[in-house]
């Protein structure tokens, strides 16, 4: 009947794993970005991935800025661009962990090619998407994962585009591993990051975060706690769930792990097929210098 | 199996038969049935009115199981004799309580006849939800700690009987309920061919033979009981279900520079035990509430707070005394 007590947080103290000189963080109160990037350092630390070990790339936006506290190798690059830096730096040190951050304006607006062909080519990365259904950094401009009717600063009347579902998107590019987790569930989501990082192909993960500042206070979201507790939450079963909060996106979106494959990786194959051409660039020199002799 | 498992607290060996004795001062015989969704209150109180009328009495049962689901609490009224009203039993008047759990027996003993009433209880306990509320390390359940003894002070004749565990040692624990109308077939004048023809019919095909076993074997505990043969005076208890937790200390370290007055684990704290100060920076008001289950420090997304679980204060001695 006695089980024992697990603390599996017990070891894990966060402020080991940040830039202490660059903290508090830029962050507005309540912002769910925070949350998020604990999840992440609990996810390496339980891991065993050393500092050095692990590259960082993120883009521009709140989410892009989360690279500057981690006490890891980082790289802050162009808006929408973390991708293409990420893939360079797989392709040339494949012993690295390399994680890209990125927000939902980064990674599917101007970002939104390099997702694509991230996702097409399978290459070894995990991409950290946090999803707070606005450009924060900017002021509040509508984003492609703005859900419709919600207010934005380029949206008076409420969005009435139709938002991308970014894990079907990424999961139909041919990304190898797909999930998504809201950051109130801290537990869940640092087990789905931990998945994503152990994945030998290219892993997409969305992280459903709160822009309490900017999004929450557009469209009347209330206070943070009472905009965390709006997120999907499976302790309360869904009949009473749906009735009782009001129309959300996590609600209606699947959390998880979504999407596994075996895709081919792509690193690997560029290092056989690089390997190969270097062997047979050898033997036709070996050749030649054969001919010179005689 | 190992003979009986508990023992009985029976006053005295003389058989009662308050059946016979009702019947004759036209009042009805009234028992009550109690015990936990999913026990099968309401299949002891179904076998006993079915006997009841197919020896001409007239009977009334009432019952309340529909809100209680699975894991809620469960009670049966039944009446019979020549002549029934009211399908209820009002509080105090109740010949014989039979109770499938023992927090559920003491609960309803008010209900029980004073001076003459019998009290037929199988020790197992099922701890509620609401017992465990506080969630302190090392807290004491709010589960009831009268001990068999205790109750029966309280009542003319009482059986403590770990129904279950009997049950168990038969193959089917759930056949514990019948081990009780074994019980319970003792205290009334129906002939145990016919409690037996009932019970049949009642239960499933495959789980007769059990079941029969079962009746037989509370009919003959209590047999034993009432000759002194398995007095042993404090019968011990079902076992309790342990806490899981083992007792710690708790400490927040929080850094006020990096709060930023969200307001989150203030809300989200399950023991509402933080606040934020006049600063508007967040502190364990109530840290004696505190259970140190880290919500707050995984939940701040400003990293202002570390949840520090320090080693056990509570020695084990005394942790083991705190449970029942
Ligand atoms: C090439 C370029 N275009 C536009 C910008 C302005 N800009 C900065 S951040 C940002 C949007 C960021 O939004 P998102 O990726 O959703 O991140 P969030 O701030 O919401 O976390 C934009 C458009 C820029 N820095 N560079
Ligand atoms: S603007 Fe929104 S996304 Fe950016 S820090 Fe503030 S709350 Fe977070
Ligand atoms: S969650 Fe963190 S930032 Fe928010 S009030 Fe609590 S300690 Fe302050």
């Amino acid at each position: 009947m006695s089980s024992t007590f697990v603390d599996s947080a017990a070891d894990f103290d966060v402020r080991d794993y940040l830039r202490m000189d660059m903290m508090p963080h830029f962050l507005c109160p309540g912002c769910g970005h925070g949350i998020a990037l604990r999840a992440l350092l609990w996810a390496m630390h339980e891991l065993g991935i050393a500092k050095d070990q692990l590259a960082v790339v993120s883009g521009i936006g709140c989410a892009g800025r989360l690279s500057a506290y981690i006490d890891a190798n980082t790289f802050h690059v162009t808006h929408g661009r973390p991708l293409a830096y990420a893939t360079g730096l797989a392709l040339a040190r494949p012993d690295l962990h390399v994680v890209v951050i990125t927000g939902d304006g980064d990674c599917l607006a101007i970002g939104g090619n390099h997702l694509i062909h991230a996702c097409r080519r399978n290459l070894k990365l995990t991409c950290l998407m946090l999803n707070n259904e606005i450009y924060g950094m900017t002021g509040g401009q509508v984003s492609p994962t703005t859900s419709e009717t919600m207010l934005t600063s380029t949206t008076p009347l409420g969005n009435s585009e139709p938002s991308f579902d970014a894990c079907a998107l990424a999961a139909a590019a041919g990304a190898g591993f797909v999930g998504r987790e809201v950051t109130r569930h801290v537990p869940r989501l640092k087990e789905l990051i931990k998945a994503g990082l152990a994945h030998p192909g290219f892993a997409f993960v969305e992280v459903l975060s709160d822009c309490t500042e900017i999004f929450g206070r557009k469209n009347d979201l209330g206070s943070s706690p009472e905009m965390m507790l709006r997120q999907k939450s499976d302790i309360r079963p869904s009949a009473y769930r749906d009735s009782v909060d009001t129309p959300f996106r996590a609600n209606e979106l699947p959390t998880g792990i979504l999407a596994q494959t075996n895709r081919p990786e792509y690193g690997a194959a560029y290092r056989r097929a690089a390997a190969a051409q270097r062997a047979s660039a050898a033997a036709q020199a070996g050749s030649a210098n054969a001919k010179e002799d005689s | 199996m190992s003979g009986p498992s508990a023992s009985s607290s029976s006053l005295e060996a003389k058989p009662l038969r308050p059946a016979a004795s009702a019947a004759k001062a036209r009042e009805p015989l009234n028992v009550l049935i109690v015990g936990v969704g999913g026990q099968g209150v309401i299949m002891v109180s179904k076998a006993l009115a079915w006997l009841a009328q197919s020896k001409g009495y007239e009977v009334k049962q009432s019952e309340v199981h529909g809100m209680a689901k699975r894991g809620g609490t469960v009670f049966s009224h039944v009446r019979f004799g020549p002549q029934v009203w009211s399908p209820t039993i009002p509080k105090g008047e109740a010949d014989i309580l039979v109770a499938l759990e023992w927090a559920e027996g003491l609960r309803w003993l008010p209900y029980l006849k004073p001076g003459s009433g019998i009290f037929i209880c199988d020790t197992k306990r099922i701890v509620p939800p609401f017992a465990c509320l506080n969630r302190q390390p090392g807290a004491r359940l709010r589960y009831s700690r009268e001990t068999p003894a205790e109750v029966k002070a309280h009542v003319a004749e009482g059986y403590a009987i770990d129904a279950t565990q009997m049950a168990a040692e038969l193959g089917n624990e759930r056949a514990a309920n019948v081990v009780l109308i074994g019980a319970l077939s003792t205290a009334l004048d129906f002939p145990a061919e016919d409690w037996e023809k009932a019970l049949s019919s009642f239960v499933p095909k495959k789980t007769i033979q059990v079941n029969l076993d079962a009746f037989r074997l509370g009919r003959s505990w209590i047999a034993d009981a009432r000759r002194g043969a398995t007095a042993a005076e404090q019968a011990p208890l079902a076992p309790m279900p342990e806490r899981s937790d083992a007792p710690y200390s708790v400490r927040l370290e929080i850094t006020p520079q990096w709060c930023k007055s969200c307001d989150i684990c203030v809300k989200l704290c399950p023991e509402r035990c933080l606040r934020l100060n006049a600063e508007r920076v967040a502190e364990l008001a109530q840290p004696e509430k505190c259970t140190g289950c880290r919500l707050c420090e995984l939940l701040c997304p400003d990293f202002a707070i570390r949840v520090h679980l320090d080693r056990p204060v509570v020695d084990a001695t005394a942790a083991q005394g705190a449970r029942l």
